[in-house]
């Protein structure tokens, strides 16, 4: 039990704890957030994925430690006239994910708009994480890892490349949300315990 | 929906429906639609009155409509296996209950509605339950459920796993034992035997192996049978489900491992502890991983008799710990006693950790049922992930007391009652709850009379003779106790009576004859005896203890193959949820009107169709900091409705640009644009874009505007326009007219054609003909002819007064002018106030109006109905204060203002 405590000993009683936090994608259209949770959500990606006309919703759960997240996703249309609609899906959000395509300067400057903007108008807590999509097209690349990589440090943003595509760092860097985020019952949306037998070690005689 | 007639008509006679609810049974993540039922035979129809048993019936629709449409699938016999318990642990009481119908190996899941009828129904399955556990005598037979039993398997198909009717008993538990003959399971088995493919099995060893391979691992259930048309419906309760879901799954997760456990017992007569035990705990090489130690008439003093207090506590526990295995380090669990009885758990300080939800219990069924000379003391725990509950039970003493011990034994299973607190809410457990059950004790069971001389028999070592006369041996046997319990081949001699410090039989007077009052059973899988032995050289009492050390099977949690696993659960949970979210589609995202006009409505179609799995309601939301979820040129019906899976719902968007959207519309403060946000409850949102061009027109227009246009309205650039209405225009037209040339263009024509028609003003004009006017206004009038007749050109000139976005009286001077209306004069002084173009329409329309009046003979009109007319359009509140609600209790009173007011200057001027 938990008073007991130790190294060969379970973990919080057998209690494990669900949180649930709102996560929300930003970023230019056609940089890839509907693929980013395609692949996050289905494992699947598409060449040719529809333009997302609204804010398509989906739900992962990511295993920590000692906690579950389960993600509520919303991932937004990146069309500019639809920009107006953004706040709806912001606010309130625990997480976002600015995204940007790494063979486009002009979606890297658009995801900074989005961060400041962020920065202005979301919940102060909000996790923030830069993905530099598109990876797999390191041979088009326009926006340099390093100046993207300043960028995030200076605004304290998770920052990952990643792509769809090939998959690479798309857990990562939900993952790294999801360890960052407070699990307190008051940042999350919702925190419950679920009883079930979690133990650090199972070695016992 | 009423349930009831119909589940009615299923019921062969004599059984009677006592309780009905339809429910969703959980199926590996998926809900279906189930009946359940609470029947009850007749007391005539079997020797015991009051048997019931669970219903579990399919239904080919919902709701359901005749009883044709229900099948059984399940019968389970409410017998002492049957546990009804609900989750409460859903934090919201919105969603449903629940409520887990467990029978042996059988595990349903049910989500029923938070209702007062799922309330009662489980409160009638409690009962029934309850009524059970109270019975005497050996357990119910269930023969009368065998039709249904019969029904639900011919409506499946035999071949198909899981389709095998689950009753209450599931024959674990049965192997080899004597008990297992005649059980209710084995009958139902044998009632069945043409689904099985060996029935013979039914009675074997094997027997529950073999059950529980040809169900399916999730519920027993097949799934194709379920009928068409009735679409499943995702969980609820996510996180209750994550639990029911893990320990469905617990086999995959666990690994079996041998634990040794040591059971003693021993009635010390009241002495104390002045010899060693290890002779009794630590004869055996190899230590064991868990000890119980149980001990009757620890003390026979009155003081721990009424007080339960007693140093012989202390005393004995130092004993047990001196005595105990020295190979090892022992950590004490428990220890609970209750007067003489005590029970002492012990495990090897590395399991420690692995020992939770300890609880103790006590049980006195003394003097009164309550005093605690006899009765159980009881420990429960969970050695990992297996549940363990050791009972150390001393029942009524004397050789003609055994219907006493049996009420003993019931009242000890009935009564002793573990609360665990690791959260509020989960369900007290009864010895009847764990996987592992120990019981040991002084049972005082003894050895009928019989034409053997018992002692010498005792002495000789041929126990099979005297076995056959021993109480305990006869009640089990008869199921009257300790039913599904197993007791080792007894090959020690009878633990009692003996004379203190002896070997000897009881020599005092009274020379009671040997008895194997000391017992040690257990209950539970997986759990092997190594030995059952006494130990005599212990003589301090008139009992010899006894001990049995077990192999058990615990239950160990893999932690890699937990964590997966939990995580397949989440991921499969999560696929679901995402499959299971409402999914429509919309013909179009993007809605382009036709050119729209003054007062001409057009409508366009969006067709939502739900092309998911779940119903769906959808609404049109407000965006952020909206009041509205569409612009007010725009109505959308219906703006909020519910789809079945494969229907389709049609929108209308309906775009009308009238008096009051007109003016922002050609002042370019609006555009003809607008993006809606077609939310689906629980799922996502869609974006429909709607755009079209407005023609602007001379309605809607302001005064100030139109005095400046010497073109027609529709030569004007759109940039002159919006010019003209801002605050300060730049271009103003150096020969503005004096009142607007479309007014003019109106009230000529009326002057010229209609003085003298009746019904002017009264008489409705076609909507057709005005929008011919409007077009025609706009457009440029020639010869000076407006098109239509001339009610048409009455009813625009009112339009075309009513759409002025500033009124000819401004809504600045709109108090006053209300205020003006008993004196004449002062209503002169707010026309006095007026702006220049203003005045000069309102001068132009009396004199116009005060024309008509000239003809009144012809046209029939008079002052009044024309001051009515007129004074509505001329004098207009702001849309801003107009909405206020105790304006519109004042609205006949203001009218009648407004009325006066023109009214003044019809009669008066």
């Amino acid at each position: 039990m938990a008073q007991r405590g130790g190294a060969q000993r379970p973990s919080g009683g057998g209690q494990g704890k669900i949180c649930q936090f709102k996560l929300v994608l930003l970023g230019e259209s056609a940089v890839g957030k509907s693929s980013l949770v395609l692949r996050f959500v289905k494992g699947q990606f598409h060449e040719y994925q529809e333009s997302t006309i609204g804010a398509a919703f989906l739900t992962q759960t990511v295993c920590l430690d000692d906690t579950t997240v389960k993600f509520e996703i919303w991932d937004t249309a990146g069309q500019e006239r639809y920009h107006s609609l953004a706040p709806m899906y912001y606010r309130g959000a625990q997480a976002a994910i600015v995204v940007y395509d790494i063979t486009n300067q002009d979606t890297f400057g658009r995801a900074k708009t989005w961060v400041k903007e962020l920065q202005r108008q979301a919940s102060p807590n909000i996790v923030i994480a830069l993905a530099g999509n598109k990876a797999d097209l390191a041979n088009k690349r326009m926006v340099e890892y390093e100046e993207a990589q300043t960028y995030a440090e200076e605004n304290s943003l998770l920052f990952m490349e990643t792509s769809a595509k090939t998959a690479m760092n798309v857990n990562d860097i939900f993952l790294a949300i999801a360890k960052k985020l407070p699990k307190s019952d008051n940042n999350a949306r919702s925190c419950w315990m679920l009883q079930v037998i979690t133990f650090k070690t199972g070695e016992t005689m | 929906m009423e349930l009831t007639p119909h589940v009615q008509e299923k019921l062969h006679a004599g059984h009677k429906l006592t309780a009905v609810v339809e429910a969703g049974l959980v199926q590996d993540f998926i809900k279906n639609t189930r009946v359940v039922a609470l029947i009850e035979v007749a007391s005539t129809h079997v020797k015991q009155g009051g048997e019931q048993a669970l219903l579990i019936f399919q239904t080919a629709r919902v709701p359901v409509h005749s009883a044709i449409d229900l099948s059984i699938e399940q019968v389970i016999a409410v017998d002492t296996n049957l546990k009804c318990e609900i989750d409460t642990s859903s934090l919201d009481v919105d969603t449903d209950v629940l409520v887990n119908i467990t029978s042996g190996k059988v595990r349903l899941l049910f989500e029923m509605p938070f209702s007062q009828r799922t309330n009662a129904f489980v409160s009638e399955i409690l009962r029934a339950a309850e009524v059970v556990s109270k019975r005497r005598g050996p357990p119910p037979e269930f023969a009368w459920l065998q039709p249904y039993q019969k029904s639900s398997t011919s409506s499946q198909d035999p071949a198909s796993p899981g389709s095998a009717p689950t009753t209450a008993d599931t024959l674990d538990g049965l192997g080899g034992d004597a008990v297992s003959l005649g059980d209710v399971s084995v009958d139902i088995c044998q009632n069945l035997s043409s689904t099985y493919p060996d029935p013979a099995n039914c009675n074997t060893e094997n027997s529950s192996v073999h059950t529980e391979n040809e169900r399916s691992p999730d519920l027993g259930v097949n799934r194709h049978s379920i009928a068409t048309g009735l679409s499943p419906t995702p969980i609820a309760a996510r996180e209750s489900h994550i639990r029911y879901q893990m320990a469905m799954r617990e086999d995959a997760y666990t690994d079996i491992q041998e634990f040794t456990v040591f059971v003693g017992t021993w009635n010390v007569n009241g002495r104390s502890p002045t010899v060693g035990l290890a002779e009794w705990l630590a004869v055996d090489a190899e230590p064991p991983d868990v000890y119980a130690i149980g001990f009757q008439e620890l003390d026979l003093n009155t003081e721990a008799f009424l007080f339960n207090n007693s140093p012989k506590e202390q005393e004995w526990l130092n004993a047990v710990l001196n005595g105990i295995h020295p190979k090892t380090k022992y950590r004490k669990v428990r220890l609970v006693r209750l007067v003489g009885m005590m029970l002492i758990v012990l495990v090897q300080e590395k399991h420690l950790a692995y020992v939770r939800n300890c609880a103790i219990d006590t049980v006195g069924t003394g003097i009164m049922n309550k005093m605690g000379n006899k009765g159980a003391v009881s420990v429960r725990l969970d050695l990992h992930n297996t549940s363990i509950c050791f009972v150390n039970a001393h029942l009524a003493a004397h050789q003609e007391e055994l219907e006493r011990r049996n009420e003993d034994h019931d009242c000890i299973f009935q009564r002793t009652c573990f609360h665990l607190n690791i959260t509020s809410n989960s369900p007290p457990k009864t010895i009847k709850d764990h996987e592992h059950i120990y019981f040991l004790g002084d049972m005082n069971y003894r050895i009928n009379p019989c034409d053997m001389n018992i002692r010498e028999v005792a002495s000789s070592g041929e126990f099979k003779l005297l076995l056959q006369h021993e109480q305990l041996t006869q009640q089990k046997n008869a199921k009257r106790i300790f039913h599904k319990f197993k007791e080792g081949n007894i090959l020690f001699k009878p633990t009692f009576k003996y004379d203190v410090d002896s070997d000897e039989w009881d020599s005092s007077e009274k020379a009671r004859q040997p008895a194997w009052c000391d017992r040690i059973l257990w209950y539970g899988d997986s759990i092997t005896q190594l030995e059952y032995r006494s130990h005599p050289q212990l003589q301090i009492s008139d009992h010899k203890p006894v001990s049995a050390i077990f192999m058990a099977g615990i239950k160990v949690v893999d932690t890699r193959r937990y964590r997966r696993i939990y995580e397949e659960v989440m991921k499969k949970l999560d696929k679901l949820e995402n499959e299971f979210l409402p999914q429509v589609t919309i013909d179009t995202t993007e809605i382009i009107l036709e050119p729209v006009k003054f007062y001409q409505s057009q409508t366009k179609y969006l067709t939502i169709a739900n092309t998911g799995q779940v119903p769906v309601q959808f609404e049109f939301i407000k965006k952020l900091n909206d009041v509205t979820y569409c612009k007010p040129w725009l109505s959308i019906r219906p703006y909020s409705n519910f789809i079945t899976p494969g229907e389709k719902c049609d929108v209308s968007l309906e775009v009308l640009v009238d008096k009051q959207t007109a003016a922002q519309l050609n002042s370019g403060v609006d555009q003809l644009y607008d993006i809606l946000v077609l939310h689906l409850e629980g799922g996502k949102d869609l974006f429909i874009t709607i755009t079209g061009d407005y023609e602007r027109s001379c309605f809607g227009s302001s005064i100030n505007a139109l005095v400046h246009m010497n073109k027609p309205f529709r030569d004007v650039p759109v940039a002159k326009l919006i010019d003209l209405e801002s605050k300060q225009p730049k271009e103003l037209s150096e020969m503005p007219y004096a009142v607007p040339k479309e007014l003019w263009y109106l009230v000529d024509h009326l002057h010229s054609h209609g003085l003298q028609v009746k019904g002017l003003f009264t008489h409705p004009g076609l909507q057709k003909e005005i929008f011919e006017i409007r077009t025609c206004l706009d457009e440029g009038v020639e010869h000076q002819v407006l098109p239509g007749s001339v009610h048409s050109v009455a009813e625009a000139l009112l339009l075309f007064i009513e759409a002025l976005p500033e009124p000819v009286i401004p809504y600045s001077l709109y108090q006053a002018a209300l205020d003006a209306t008993p004196n004449f004069s002062l209503c002169k002084e707010v026309i006095n106030k007026l702006p220049d173009y203003h005045r000069n329409v309102f001068e132009y329309l009396m004199a116009f109006l005060k024309e008509l009046l000239n003809h009144a003979e012809d046209n029939t009109l008079d002052a009044n109905t024309l001051a009515h007319v007129f004074g509505s359009v001329l004098i207009r509140e702001s849309s801003a204060v107009a909405g206020s609600s105790d304006r519109r209790n004042q609205n006949q009173a203001i009218e009648r203002k407004k009325q006066t007011f023109v009214h003044h200057f019809l009669m008066n001027d």
